[in-house]
């Protein structure tokens, strides 16, 4: 192993077993072959079991940071643990120079019934810590946590960003070689981020190599040298930070997104005056599309059935972030336009001229009110639609900027 | 500023132990070499020990009205109830040559040291599941610790004892101090299970409840609250019952001075030193297997 190579990962994988009783059974079986000094041939899938992670590979160097996405229950968590020696590889060798600290969930081994003071101490000394060291650092910790005269009362009585803080303190002043961080950067306010950012990034210059595990996409592209690109277990892309966040989010893109949503609901039985049928997304020539650039034009098809004659309508559009957070909404009405539905089968376009949102999966709703709101005829919510990010810019928006010099 | 930072720097490049994780990690280095291992894991912990055990023994007691009071209240009761029985006549204490109360409560603290010690000792890793999907640490520590919960409760009792020596307006043999050297055994012996048991439990549950039903059964077959009994089944059972050997050592010592069973004694050291040093092997050996199945 090179010298300057600090965790190194060859062929890893790691099996999980999905039958708690056949769990139980094969832990005993484990355990009785290993203390009569039988390998537990770890490389073999029994019955129920499957790989969570299989035939991993990769190096970080001194001081670089190594991001790892992917979608939940890729195997992120568990590739943590393993560099961590919390669980063996089954398969494979991991390789780690130097004493690795995690920071899996902050707060973890945190006593409610014991005083912030009393869990400092223990949970330095879980962490590895010395009884001198933690003396020593002991007043930095509190300083950090920012948890004010709270030190000698029991932590059960915090506020949970007062508990996150103080776990956060205690594990940065580890100061170990290599840091595991699993999603946790998003703790505690934004002063305090700021703050954790600052340490992490004091660690880093001084040569503490880290894996972040996030889904931040924001967090990744700041702070990562390099990213693994893992799904259900398998490496998906394991290079450049900006290539492999483009591949994820495309595969995510293309996993949820639809060019058409057709709902499959039967016009005849349905009781509804009128009735969704089929949702499409549309490109400028008419072609169905699952995503668009950023900035470019967009229509969304709405397809209806009509039990008889209904007469003026109004249709609302919302379209929210991944996160739920709804960024538009608006009503055919609202922009003067005055939309008819007549009896059987129809469709109304709603044309985006240029789709804003910039880099994410948006969500759409899609409401149809009678005109005077007396009546919702149908929903749809939540309708998934990639939009591949601009090349200039971040964040969820694209705005069109002019940029000059004021004379 | 510079300087702290230049101490960190010299902090991170001091850490260049190299760990290699491999599918049946241990068993590919030898024996000799996973002992000394082990012995270096337990010596480098010992604060971690002792932290873990701070946190087992403040959170039993802090919200709790009578706190360590606990202690003695629970083995009074049982004390009471043999008391009981034995006035009533349904069962015969035996020649004890003491106070029955000293006997029993003084054979009531050792029998507790273990009893008490291998419930928590089983149930450590159990109890501290999550925070052992989360943080590499020592589970060695985590058992050591557990099993400190009997030693206050311990020492609570001991204290007890020698206010009923006063009660009585007798007094303790001088080598009853010997009594502290003649525990060791048990506390291996407990400790020494209580790896084993730990493991079990951390697969199937059922063990915690096996041991808690066992641990009844096995207190009335030892004599603990009455006296060796000198024919019959028990008798046999008695002879060969380490826990036994165990128990009435330590307290024949505080009460008259001498081990009349050396001999046995001496034997069941002898088990209690090998069960420690392979329960510790076969939990070196195995414990991050456990912490898969926790």
């Amino acid at each position: 192993m090179n010298k300057e190579t600090v965790i190194s990962v060859e062929n890893v994988s790691k099996k999980y077993c999905k039958s708690l009783k056949k769990s139980m059974y094969y832990g005993a079986m484990d355990i009785g072959r290993n203390m009569l000094g039988m390998s537990s041939k770890s490389s073999r899938l029994r019955k129920d079991e499957f790989w969570a992670l299989n035939d991993i590979s990769f190096e970080v160097k001194r001081g670089e940071t190594l991001g790892i996405i992917g979608p939940n229950g890729s195997g992120k968590t568990t590739l943590l643990k393993l560099f961590n020696g919390i669980f063996w590889p089954d398969k494979g060798k991991i390789t780690i120079r130097g004493m690795v600290g995690a920071l899996i969930e902050v707060g973890a081994g945190f006593h409610p019934l014991l005083t912030g003071k009393e869990n400092v101490y223990i949970n330095a000394a879980i962490l590895g810590m010395g009884k001198k060291e933690v003396d020593e650092k002991f007043d930095e910790i509190i300083e950090f946590a920012d948890i004010g005269g709270l030190i000698d009362t029991p932590v059960k009585f915090y506020s949970s960003g007062q508990f996150v803080r103080l776990g956060f303190a205690v594990a940065v002043h580890c100061v170990p070689a290599i840091m595991l961080i699993d999603e946790i950067l998003s703790v505690g306010d934004i002063d305090f981020q700021r703050r954790c950012f600052n340490k992490l990034g004091e660690l880093r210059k001084n040569g503490m190599t880290t894996v972040l595990v996030s889904h931040s996409i924001m967090h990744i592209l700041g702070f990562c040298d390099r990213v693994l690109y893992i799904d259900k277990g398998k490496t998906m892309y394991y290079g450049a930070t900006d290539k492999a966040i483009k591949t994820y989010q495309e595969d995510m893109a293309s996993r949820t997104c639809m060019p058409s949503v057709n709902l499959e609901v039967n016009k005849m039985s349905s009781s509804r005056a009128v009735t969704i049928m089929k949702i499409e997304f549309l490109d400028n020539n008419e072609i169905p599309i699952n995503r668009v650039n950023a900035g470019e034009a967009l229509t969304l098809r709405v397809h209806y059935f009509a039990a008889h004659h209904i007469g003026a309508i109004e249709l609302d559009v919302a379209i929210a972030s991944y996160g739920g957070d709804i960024f538009f909404r608006a009503s055919s009405k609202a922009y003067g336009n005055e939309l008819f539905i007549h009896k059987g089968e129809g469709c109304i376009d709603v044309n985006f001229k240029s789709l804003r949102a910039n880099n994410q999966t948006v969500l759409f709703y899609i409401t149809l009110w009678k005109s005077d709101r007396s009546e919702l005829f149908d929903w749809k919510r939540e309708l998934p639609f990639y939009v591949v990010g601009d090349a200039r810019s971040g964040g969820k928006v694209l705005l069109d900027i002019d940029w000059r010099n004021r004379q | 500023m510079i300087q702290g930072l230049q101490q960190r720097k010299d902090s991170i490049s001091m850490n260049e132990i190299i760990t290699t994780y491999e599918p049946d990690n241990s068993l590919k280095k030898g024996y000799i070499s996973v002992f000394r291992q082990i012995i270096f894991e337990l010596k480098q912990n010992r604060w971690l020990t002792y932290q873990l055990f701070k946190r087992d023994f403040l959170s039993t007691y802090k919200q709790s009205f009578f706190g360590i009071l606990w202690a003695i209240i629970l083995p009074l009761f049982t004390i009471a109830i043999f008391i009981g029985l034995n006035r009533s006549g349904i069962l015969n204490i035996g020649d004890i040559g003491a106070p029955y109360s000293i006997y029993a409560l003084l054979g009531m603290a050792f029998w507790q040291f273990f009893s008490t010690g291998l419930v928590a000792c089983s149930n450590s890793l159990v109890n501290a599941g999550p925070m052992i999907l989360k943080i590499n640490f020592s589970k060695k520590s985590l058992v050591i610790a557990a099993a400190g919960k009997a030693i206050v409760p311990f020492f609570i009792q001991i204290m007890m004892v020698g206010v009923l020596f006063v009660g009585y307006g007798r007094t303790p043999s001088i080598l009853g101090l010997l009594a502290l050297v003649f525990i060791i055994p048990l506390i291996l012996f407990t400790i020494g299970l209580g790896f084993f048991t730990s493991l079990l439990n951390g697969v199937m549950r059922d063990i915690g409840n096996i041991i808690s039903i066992l641990l009844t059964f096995l207190m009335l077959f030892t004599p603990v609250l009455y006296a060796k009994p000198r024919i019959g089944m028990l008798a046999t059972l008695t002879k060969y019952n380490p826990l036994y050997y165990l128990v009435s050592t330590p307290r024949d010592l505080v009460l008259k001075g001498l081990i009349p069973e050396w001999k046995g004694f001496l034997i069941v050291c002898f088990v209690s030193i090998l069960l420690f040093i392979g329960c510790l092997f076969v939990f070196h050996l195995t414990e991050t297997r456990v912490a898969e199945r926790i």
